[in-house]
C-alpha cells in the first residue's frame, strides 16, 4: 500500500512537470510567433532605404545601398519584397523581387540592367548569403517560427531590458544550424541577440539589435548586425527614411517593375 | 700548450673523463626543451618578400595549404558506390581537427550553377544527399565538366579518377591530418586505392619520418663503426672511446643548438649523422697510431705522446678544414643551412678537443693487461698492409700513368660537372615505392595536378578587376599559361564571368565569353553574389574590392625545373604585352617558395664552396709553408668534388638541397687524407732525410690509417642506402664516394706526384732534424 502511493505521488509529480514543460513550450511558441509578426510584419506594408556594410575578417569594408519595399499579403503569412539597387555604382539599377510563400517554395526574380534581362533565380539553399552579406535570405526575410521547437529556458537581463531566453531545435534536420538561442525583449518581443550553433554545439553565427527605434508608432529594429564567428566577418544593415502603411501596389511586385522601378519609392 | 695538455690527459685522466661526462650532461639536459621544425617554407627567413607575399596572397584570397585525396577506379569512378563513399567520407573529413570545412571542393560540397525547370535559373550543391543510380553519377560528372572550376580538379576527363580537396589550417599539421584522413578512407572507402599527395603532406611528412630515419640511422652507424674498429683493434674497452667521443660532440653541439634557441630543422636533424663520422676519423688516427706503435714503446704514456705528437698538427688541421667547409654554410643566404653549418663546425671543434684529451685519458685507464697482446696482430702482413703496399709498388712504377690518368678524369668530370641540372622536388625526397610518391604518380596522371601556384594581379585602384582589358589580359595570360604541358589547369575570374554569362542566357555557348564593358562583369558577379553562390567562392579568385585578382594555376609536376619554366613563360609573356596600366603581375604559391629558395640556395652554396676552397687553401700553405705543398695537397679534394658531381651529371641526377648541402662535408673530409699523407710523409723525410725511405714508409702507419678510416665511414653509412627518404641515400652515397674516391686519389696521386717531383719537393734541410716534431718540421722551399 506504502509502495502504492509513493509511485502515485512520483506520477503526480511527474505529471505536474510534464505539464509545466508544456506550459513554457507553448508560452515559448507564443513569444516568437509575437517576435516574428513585430519583427517582419509591421504595419501592411513598408519602405526603406538600407545600407549595408559588409566588414571582412581583415576590416576591410563594403558598402551596398538599397531602396526595399514590402507588402504583406496577409498578416504572418505571404509577402512580397521588392529591392532596387543603387549602390556600388555598377550594380547600381540591379532590381530583385521575392514572393515569399508559407509553403517555403520562395520565388525570385533578377533584372540585369547592363543586359537588360530578368530571370527567376533559385538558390534551393535557403542557408545562401544575402547579396553576398553574412545574412542568409532567410534572416531577410523570416524563418518561419512553425520550423523549429521552441523552449524557454530561462529568463535574462540584456543592456538593462528584461529578455526571455528561448531555445530553438530545428524539427527537420536543417542543417543551417543545430540550436538557436534568441533573447527576445520582454517589453517590445524584438530578438535582441540570437546565437546560431552547429551540431558540435560551436556558436557559428551571432545576431544583434543594434538600434531600435519607434517609427510610424512601430517598434522597428533600424540598426542590425550579423556576426560570422568561423569567417571572423560580419555585416551590419541599417535602415532611414522607413514608412510603414504607404499603400503599395501589388502591381509594383511584377516582372515589369524589375525593369522599370517605381520611382516614387525608389528616388 | 699542446703538450700541457696532453700531459694533463695522461696524468689527471679521471679529473678529464669527470670534466667531460659534467659538460656532457649539461648539455644532455637541454634536449627536453627542444623543437623541431619541419616546415621547409622556413628555409627562407620569415621576413623573406616572397614569404610574406604568400602569406599576404593567403590572407587576402582566404586560400590555404591544401592535401589532395584521390581515388582512381579504371572501370569509371563515377559510379553510386564509389561516390556515396566520398560522400561519407567527406563528411568524416570535415569533422578533423584543423580542416577548414566550409572550403573543402568536394562533389558533395561544391555549389553547381545550372538551368532549373521553368527558365530558372539555379545554384545548388552538386551532391547534396547520397545517390542511388548511375543516371545520377552520369549526371553529376557531366556537371562538373561543364563547370571551369572543377572540370579537372574534382575529376579528370575520362572520368577514372575523383578528387577531394581539403583545406588545413597550417601545414604543419598535414602529415596528422593525412594520417587521419588514412584512417577514414581505410574504414569506408571500401575495395579502391585511395590517393593523399600534395606538397604539404610530402612535405610535413619527410619531416616526421626523417626523425625516426634519424632514430634509426644514427644508432645503426655506431653499431657498424663499433663493429668494424673491433675488426680492426681487437680491443674493445679501447675503441669504446672514438664511439664515447663521437657520442659527447654530438651531444654538446646538438645541446647547444637547443639551448641556444634554434629549432630542430630538417637540416639541423642531420648534424648527428654529419658529426659521427668526421669524429671517429680523429679517434681512428690516434688508435691506429697507438696500435702500430705500442708493441715498440710498450708503455702506454710514451705511446701516447708519440702519438699525439705526430698526429697533432695532421688532426688540428683536418678539423680546421672541415670547420672551415661547414662555417662557409654561414654564407649561404637560408637560416637553417646557417644554423647546421655552423653548429656541425662547433661539433667538429669538441671531437677535436675531446679525441685530444678524452682519448689519451681513456686509454690510461685501460690496464696494461688488456693492452698485452695490443699490436701483435702482425700489421706488416695484414690484408690493409698488402694492399697498401700494392699501391706503393703500382705507384712507384706507373706514376705517369697515375698522373696522366687524374688528368683524364679532370677533363671527363668537367664534362660531367656542365651536365649537372639544379632540380628538386620535395616529393621526390620519397622513394618511387612510398605512398606519397605514389598518389603523385597516380593523382597527377590523371588530373589538373595536385601542385598549385597562384599568379596575382595587382592594383591600388578598387574595382580595377572589373575592367574587361584587365579580364581579357587574364584570360589571354591562362591561355599561354596551358600551353605548358605540366599546366593542367588555370582557374581565375574570367571562368566565373564567362560560366554565370553562360548560364544566364540559358546554356547560350555564344555567350560563353567575356563581355565588354565594366558594369556587365560588376553585374554578372553581383548576380553570382545574390543568386546564393558562395562569395567566398568567388574571393579566392578575387579580392571583395576588386584590385587584386588571382589566377590559380595548377600543374601536374612539382619539380622546380618544370616550374621555372611555367614561371619564366609567364614572366616572358608578361615582359612582351605589358599588362593593362596600373596592373602588377606577380608569382605565389609553395612550388614558386621552393624554386625561390633553390636559386638562393644554388648562388649561396656556390660562393661558400668557393670561399671555403679558398680558405682551405690558404690554411695548406700556411701549413706546409708552401705554396707547391699547398696546390698538391688541394689535389685529392678537387678531384673528388669534380669527380662526384661529375657522376651526378652523368647520371642526371638532379643537384638538390641535400646534393648541395654536402659539398661542404666533401670539402671537409676529402682534404682530411691528403693532409695526413703529405704532414706525415714530410715528417719522415725529416726525420730520415731520404725521399725513398719517407716514400716507403708512408703506406705504413700513415696508409694503414687512411684506409682503416675510409672502410670504417664508408661502410658505417652502408645502412642509409637503405632508407625509404632519398636524401638519406644522397647522403650515406656520398660518404661511400667521398672516402673512396678521396682515398684512392691520395694513396695514388699523391704519390705519383712526389715521386714525379720529388726533387723539387724533398730538398734536405740544412740542418738535418732528426726529431720527429711536427711543429718545426715545415719548413721547406
Amino acid at each position: 500500500m506504502k509502495g502504492m502511493t509513493k509511485l502515485l505521488v512520483l506520477f503526480v509529480i511527474g505529471l505536474s512537470l510534464l505539464g509545466t514543460n508544456l506550459v513554457a513550450q507553448e508560452d515559448a511558441n507564443a513569444i516568437m510567433k509575437k517576435s516574428h509578426m513585430t519583427y517582419y510584419y509591421a504595419g501592411d506594408d513598408g519602405v526603406a532605404e538600407v545600407k549595408m556594410t559588409l566588414v571582412s575578417s581583415s576590416g576591410k569594408e563594403r558598402e551596398r545601398e538599397f531602396t526595399m519595399l514590402r507588402l504583406d499579403n496577409e498578416d504572418g503569412g505571404n509577402q512580397m519584397y521588392y529591392t532596387y539597387f543603387k549602390k556600388p555604382s555598377d550594380v547600381a539599377r540591379t532590381s530583385f523581387m521575392v514572393h515569399k510563400t508559407d509553403e517555403g517554395n520562395d520565388k525570385r526574380w533578377i533584372y540585369v540592367p547592363a543586359i537588360d534581362l530578368v530571370r527567376p533565380i533559385s538558390a534551393d539553399d535557403k542557408n545562401s548569403s544575402f547579396v553576398g552579406s553574412d545574412f542568409s535570405y532567410e534572416d531577410v526575410s523570416g524563418r518561419h517560427w512553425t520550423e523549429d521547437t521552441h523552449t524557454m529556458t530561462g529568463e535574462s537581463e540584456l543592456d538593462g531590458k528584461a529578455v526571455w531566453v528561448i531555445e530553438s531545435v530545428p524539427k527537420e534536420g536543417d542543417d543551417s544550424f543545430a540550436k538557436k538561442i534568441s533573447y527576445i525583449d520582454q517589453e517590445t518581443y524584438l530578438p535582441l541577440k540570437e546565437e546560431y550553433f552547429n551540431d558540435k554545439d560551436e556558436m557559428t553565427r551571432r545576431f544583434s539589435a543594434v538600434e531600435i527605434e519607434e517609427v510610424d508608432g512601430f517598434i522597428t529594429m533600424t540598426t542590425r548586425k550579423m556576426e560570422d564567428l568561423d569567417k571572423g566577418s560580419h555585416t551590419i544593415v541599417a535602415f532611414s527614411s522607413i514608412d510603414y502603411n504607404v499603400g503599395l501596389d501589388e502591381d509594383i511586385f511584377t516582372e515589369r517593375y524589375l525593369k522599370n522601378p517605381p520611382r516614387q519609392y525608389t528616388n | 700548450m699542446r703538450k700541457a695538455l696532453t700531459e694533463f690527459s695522461i696524468k689527471r685522466p679521471w679529473i678529464v673523463i669527470g670534466l667531460a661526462v659534467l659538460v656532457t650532461a649539461f648539455f644532455a639536459a637541454q634536449f627536453p626543451k627542444i623543437t623541431i621544425d619541419t616546415d621547409p617554407e622556413n628555409m627562407l627567413p620569415a621576413d623573406e618578400p616572397v614569404r610574406v607575399f604568400y602569406q599576404n596572397v593567403k590572407a587576402d584570397f582566404a586560400l590555404y595549404d591544401f592535401i589532395a585525396v584521390g581515388v582512381v577506379a579504371e572501370d569509371g569512378a563515377f559510379t553510386p558506390d564509389l561516390l556515396n563513399r566520398l560522400y561519407r567520407i567527406t563528411e568524416r573529413i570535415e569533422d578533423i581537427d584543423g580542416v577548414i570545412t566550409r572550403d573543402i571542393m568536394a562533389p558533395s560540397t561544391v555549389d553547381d550553377i545550372k538551368q532549373g525547370a521553368g527558365g530558372v535559373l539555379k545554384i545548388e550543391p552538386l551532391m547534396d544527399e547520397e545517390i542511388e543510380t548511375q543516371a545520377e553519377a552520369d549526371y553529376i560528372f557531366s556537371r562538373i565538366m561543364d563547370n571551369p572550376i572543377m572540370r579537372g580538379k574534382l575529376a579528370s576527363a575520362d572520368g577514372k579518377a575523383i578528387a577531394i580537396f581539403v583545406p588545413i589550417e597550417s601545414k604543419d599539421i598535414s602529415h596528422q591530418v593525412a594520417t587521419q584522413m588514412r584512417q577514414i578512407t581505410d574504414e569506408l572507402g571500401g575495395s579502391y586505392t585511395y590517393h593523399i599527395a600534395g606538397l604539404p603532406v610530402a612535405q610535413d611528412s619527410f619531416g616526421a619520418e626523417m626523425f625516426s630515419q634519424m632514430a634509426y640511422s644514427a644508432p645503426a652507424a655506431m653499431a657498424i663503426i663499433l663493429l668494424l674498429l673491433f675488426v680492426f683493434f681487437r680491443k674493445f674497452k679501447i675503441i669504446i672511446a672514438p664511439m664515447i667521443v663521437a657520442m659527447m660532440a654530438v651531444i654538446w653541439a646538438m645541446g647547444l643548438l637547443i639551448l641556444t634557441g634554434n629549432t630542430v630543422h630538417i637540416m639541423s636533424s642531420m648534424i648527428p649523422i654529419f658529426l659521427i663520422p668526421i669524429s671517429v676519423l680523429n679517434s681512428i688516427h690516434i688508435i691506429s697510431e697507438f696500435h702500430d706503435h705500442y708493441k715498440r714503446y710498450k708503455h702506454k704514456d710514451a705511446t701516447i705522446r708519440h702519438a699525439i705528437g705526430e698526429l697533432f698538427l695532421p688532426m688540428l688541421f683536418t678539423s680546421m678544414t672541415t670547420v672551415a667547409g661547414f662555417v662557409s654554410l654561414a654564407l649561404t643566404p637560408i637560416p637553417p643551412v646557417q644554423v647546421f653549418g655552423l653548429f656541425v663546425a662547433f661539433g667538429i671543434i669538441v671531437a677535436w678537443f675531446l679525441s685530444l684529451t678524452l682519448n689519451p685519458a681513456i686509454a690510461m685507464l685501460i690496464s696494461t693487461k688488456t693492452l698485452r697482446n695490443f699490436g701483435a696482430v702482425d700489421d706488416e702482413h695484414g690484408v690493409l698492409t698488402s694492399i697498401m703496399h700494392g699501391f706503393r709498388s703500382f705507384a712507384k712504377k706507373n706514376y705517369k700513368l697515375v698522373i696522366g690518368g687524374a688528368g683524364v678524369v679532370v677533363v671527363l668530370a668537367a664534362i660531367g660537372l656542365n651536365m649537372i641540372v639544379v632540380n628538386d622536388n620535395p616529393v621526390k625526397w620519397f622513394k618511387k615505392s612510398h605512398p606519397i610518391r605514389q598518389a603523385d604518380v597516380a593523382m597527377n596522371n590523371h588530373l589538373a595536378g595536385t601542385y598549385m601556384n597562384y599568379l596575382v594581379f595587382s592594383s591600388d585602384e578598387d574595382d580595377r578587376m572589373k575592367d574587361p582589358a584587365v579580364e581579357h589580359y587574364i584570360q589571354d595570360l591562362q591561355r599561354e599559361l596551358e600551353k605548358e604541358e605540366i599546366v593542367g589547369a588555370t582557374t581565375a575570374l574570367p571562368d566565373i564571368i564567362k560560366k554565370v554569362r553562360y548560364e544566364l542566357f540559358e546554356a547560350d555557348s555564344s555567350k560563353l565569353a567575356l563581355p565588354d564593358n565594366s558594369n556587365e562583369i560588376a553585374q554578372l558577379l553581383f548576380l553570382f553574389e545574390m543568386s546564393g553562390g558562395d562569395p567566398d567562392d568567388l574571393f579566392k579568385f578575387v579580392t571583395p574590392e576588386y584590385s587584386q585578382a588571382n589566377m590559380w594555376v595548377q600543374m601536374t609536376d612539382g619539380d622546380n625545373q618544370s616550374v621555372s619554366r611555367v614561371v619564366a613563360r609567364a614572366n616572358d609573356y608578361v615582359a612582351q604585352n605589358p599588362p593593362p596600366p596600373g596592373v602588377e603581375v606577380e608569382w605565389s604559391g609553395l612550388p614558386y617558395i621552393n624554386i625561390f629558395w633553390q636559386q638562393k640556395m644554388v648562388t649561396g652554396m656556390r660562393s661558400s664552396l668557393l670561399s671555403s676552397f679558398a680558405v682551405v687553401f690558404i690554411m695548406m700553405v700556411f701549413l706546409f709553408r708552401s705554396i707547391k705543398w699547398g696546390f698538391i695537397s688541394m689535389l685529392p679534394l678537387s678531384i673528388t668534388i669534380m669527380a662526384i658531381y661529375a657522376f651526378i651529371g652523368y647520371i642526371g641526377k638532379p643537384y638538390d638541397m641535400p646534393v648541395a648541402v654536402l659539398s661542404a662535408l666533401t670539402l671537409g673530409l676529402s682534404i682530411d687524407f691528403a693532409i695526413h699523407f703529405i704532414q706525415r710523409m714530410r715528417m719522415i723525410y725529416n726525420r730520415t732525410q731520404d725521399f725513398n725511405q719517407a716514400y716507403h714508409e708512408i703506406f705504413e702507419g700513415a696508409g694503414r690509417a687512411i684506409s682503416r678510416n675510409v672502410l670504417v665511414i664508408a661502410i658505417g653509412f652502408v645502412p642509409m642506402l637503405f632508407s625509404n627518404l632519398v636524401p638519406y641515400i644522397t647522403v650515406g652515397s656520398f660518404f661511400l664516394a667521398i672516402m673512396i674516391v678521396s682515398g684512392l686519389v691520395t694513396m695514388l696521386l699523391l704519390p705519383s706526384i712526389t715521386m714525379a717531383f720529388s726533387n723539387g719537393l724533398f730538398k734536405p734541410s740544412k740542418k738535418a732534424n732528426t726529431e720527429a716534431q711536427a711543429g718545426s718540421s715545415a719548413r721547406v722551399s
